[in-house]
């Protein structure tokens, strides 16, 4: 019973990392149908400014992490400014490979002027203890990682919901030119799109630095291509699909662990990958894309 | 319709293919009267490079859907040759515990080859069915998929495929100039593809989908055709990567290597042979002159520092900038021919 706590826990916290990182790319997909690949590079610029800060500013974590978070919606805004701008509009693939250039860019800027080698960042590493509840015995950051995604979630609801901005934002998905004709800002709404990601990017960025405990300059490569995948599976660019895929995601790659034999532990990633692909085979667009016919007004 | 004869387009095309053949002998006719012997390599890798951007043009610039797959099929062509051709009596060494027993047996270079481009064909083919479905985002994130499969799995059976080792002792059977010869003939059978009937349909379904099918493109089924023919292109470099070097290993094939080729394509143009031949050249060379940059060498007395990353720095800077600037690449849609014909053209 309790191991069976423990890894629905463990199912949990994954799925909740994805779902963090899959928003983000889903909201800036949804507006303007870019997949944005250097989200990664947003999450270990996050990890990096960790490391500068926490050695030059101050150790205090609270203080870090809104550093941390500031950080990371900073660099997602100037990316968009600097590199965005001129491919909106674009194709998905003058699109998809702008924002892999950029990834190789920051990739290779944080060797450039960091190191290969991970560079040590363990503010946060006191966010993982373990808890003992009765007979289980739980990571405390696993459920930190849960009820912050939640939080999260709703937050964003009642932004996109409540707020001029938000509901720009969900109107901009569906229609953007209606959005600009009713005489909102179309640059204020991609940035605010991008802020978004950026502090969801963030958000991510605390827990796999917690768990981590140093920067790496690729260290966000793994977990963006799984939420990608998430992404892909509840549908590229619907944020419920986003959130659906990430937890669907960390269930399947916690049951492939537990189901797999010991032996072929290193098949798991490959597992999974398949799990999707046939997903994806059964319904191309994702599980909750909306019906749509080719040439309808996107 | 007495007897199939080529149009117009495709005369154009032989002309072209024609062209861009002679760009590739001038590169190695050059080699062979100025360079030195350390170039070799370069250039063999180069060329290496060049079948599977060709390769690359067929699929994603035909269809302009992004495809990151082409480092699996290649690496699965390149252990399916070198675990081929080995002698028995060096496997019973580098691979000594071998499942199946493919350590016991050995084929000629030329059967070792078949049976990689088919097995290659026979993926490409399984994996094209699931692909031709899907759209643009999903076909991409499919084809990551593969590659991380595969990837994993060239990992994992270390006793098959050494994973981070080398697997070594493959004869050295291939050489630069039979490798011109591969590249040759494959710009030739990429610039025929394009300007075939399913090319055609399949570049008519990239620009509108919607008004293809009306007209009556099966695009399914041209995805499939060009997907799997790409496939064969990466098979053939895979073999010809893994007939020189003598060793390899399950690193080269993964997204490092997804990045340099995609970035070559996008340069050169994704729409064109031309572009995707001038991108590889244009790249292998300034990638060259970076990588010794890299190394922190002695510039006019002053030592500059080493500056790891770099190579990497301009490849993403080429990619941001040419998406930026010249969304189409160096070519567009034009190739080799519609520059030197461009009165005619015109007229």
């Amino acid at each position: 019973m309790d191991y069976l706590i423990q890894q629905s826990l463990n199912a949990l916290s994954f799925g909740a990392e994805y779902a963090l990182i899959a928003l983000g790319l889903a909201i800036v997909f949804s507006i303007m149908r870019l997949v944005n690949f250097a989200h990664g590079e947003v999450i270990a610029f996050g990890g990096y400014s960790l490391a500068v800060t926490g050695t030059l500013l101050t150790g205090n974590p609270w203080i870090l992490m809104a550093c941390v978070v500031l950080a990371c919606m900073a660099v997602a805004v100037v990316l968009e400014r600097v590199a965005f701008r001129t491919v909106r509009g674009a194709d998905l693939t003058t699109g998809l490979l702008t924002a892999f250039g950029v990834s190789i860019i920051l990739q290779n800027l944080f060797l450039l002027l960091g190191s290969p080698r991970p560079v040590a960042a363990t503010q946060f590493i006191f966010l993982d203890r373990t808890l003992t509840l009765g007979p289980v015995r739980v990571s405390s950051l696993q459920i930190y990682e849960t009820a912050v995604t939640v939080a999260a979630i709703v937050a964003l609801l009642l932004f996109l919901r409540r707020t001029t901005l938000g509901m720009a934002l969900r109107a901009a998905a569906l229609d953007f030119e209606m959005v600009r004709l009713c005489g909102l800002r179309a640059n204020r709404v991609v940035a605010g799109a991008f802020a978004i990601s950026g502090f969801l990017a963030g958000l991510a960025c605390i827990f796999i630095m917690a768990r981590r405990g140093s920067a790496q300059p690729h260290m966000g490569f793994d977990p963006v291509l799984s939420a990608f995948v998430a992404c892909v599976i509840g549908g590229f660019g619907s944020l419920p699909g986003a959130v659906l895929g990430g937890f669907l995601l960390g269930i399947a790659e916690v049951a492939v662990l537990i189901l797999l034999p010991q032996s072929a532990g290193g098949l798991a990633h490959a597992v999974v990958f398949a799990l999707v692909a046939l997903i994806l085979v059964w319904r191309p667009d994702g599980i909750l894309s909306p019906a749509r016919e080719k040439g309808d007004k996107l | 319709m007495s007897r199939p004869r080529l149009n117009s387009a495709q005369r154009r095309g032989l002309l072209g293919s024609a062209l861009l053949g002679l760009v590739v002998i001038a590169v190695v006719g050059a080699y062979y009267l100025w360079g030195e012997a350390w170039q070799a390599r370069i250039l063999y890798a180069t060329f290496v490079n060049l079948l599977v951007v060709v390769g690359l043009q067929v699929f994603m610039g035909n269809a302009n859907i992004t495809s990151f797959a082409h480092a699996a099929f290649m690496g699965i062509a390149a252990y399916t040759a070198a675990i081929c051709v080995t002698p028995a009596a060096m496997k019973a060494v580098s691979l000594p515990d071998a499942p199946w027993g493919l350590n016991a047996f050995e084929l000629s270079p030329l059967a070792s080859a078949a049976l990689a481009v088919l097995i290659t064909g026979v993926l490409g083919l399984l994996t094209g069915l699931f692909m031709a479905r899907l759209n643009g985002v999903g076909m991409t994130i499919f084809s990551i998929a593969i590659l991380v499969i595969v990837h994993s799995i060239f990992l994992h059976r270390t006793d098959i495929f050494k994973g981070n080792q080398a697997l070594f002792g493959i004869p050295k059977i291939l050489d630069l100039p039979q490798l011109t010869l591969m590249v040759v003939a494959a710009i030739f059978l990429a610039r025929l593809f394009r300007e075939s009937r399913t090319g055609l349909m399949l570049r008519a379904a990239a620009d509108d989908e919607v008004g293809a099918r009306a007209m009556g493109v099966d695009v399914f089924r041209v995805r499939l055709v060009a997907w799997v023919a790409s496939t064969l292109f990466f098979a053939a470099a895979g073999i010809a990567y893994a007939f020189h070097l003598g060793t390899i290993s399950a690193r080269p094939f993964y997204f490092n290597f997804v990045f340099l080729t995609v970035a070559m394509l996008i340069l050169g143009g994704l729409r064109s042979v031309s572009g995707a031949v001038f991108g590889t050249l244009l790249i292998s060379i300034g990638l060259e002159a970076v990588r010794w940059l890299e190394t922190g060498p002695v510039l006019a007395g002053v030592k500059l520092p080493e500056l790891l990353g770099l190579s990497g720095l301009a490849l993403g800077g080429v990619i941001v900038a040419v998406m930026a600037f010249l969304p189409n690449g160096l070519m567009g849609n034009r190739e080799i021919d519609d520059l030197v014909l461009r009165r005619r053209n015109g007229g």
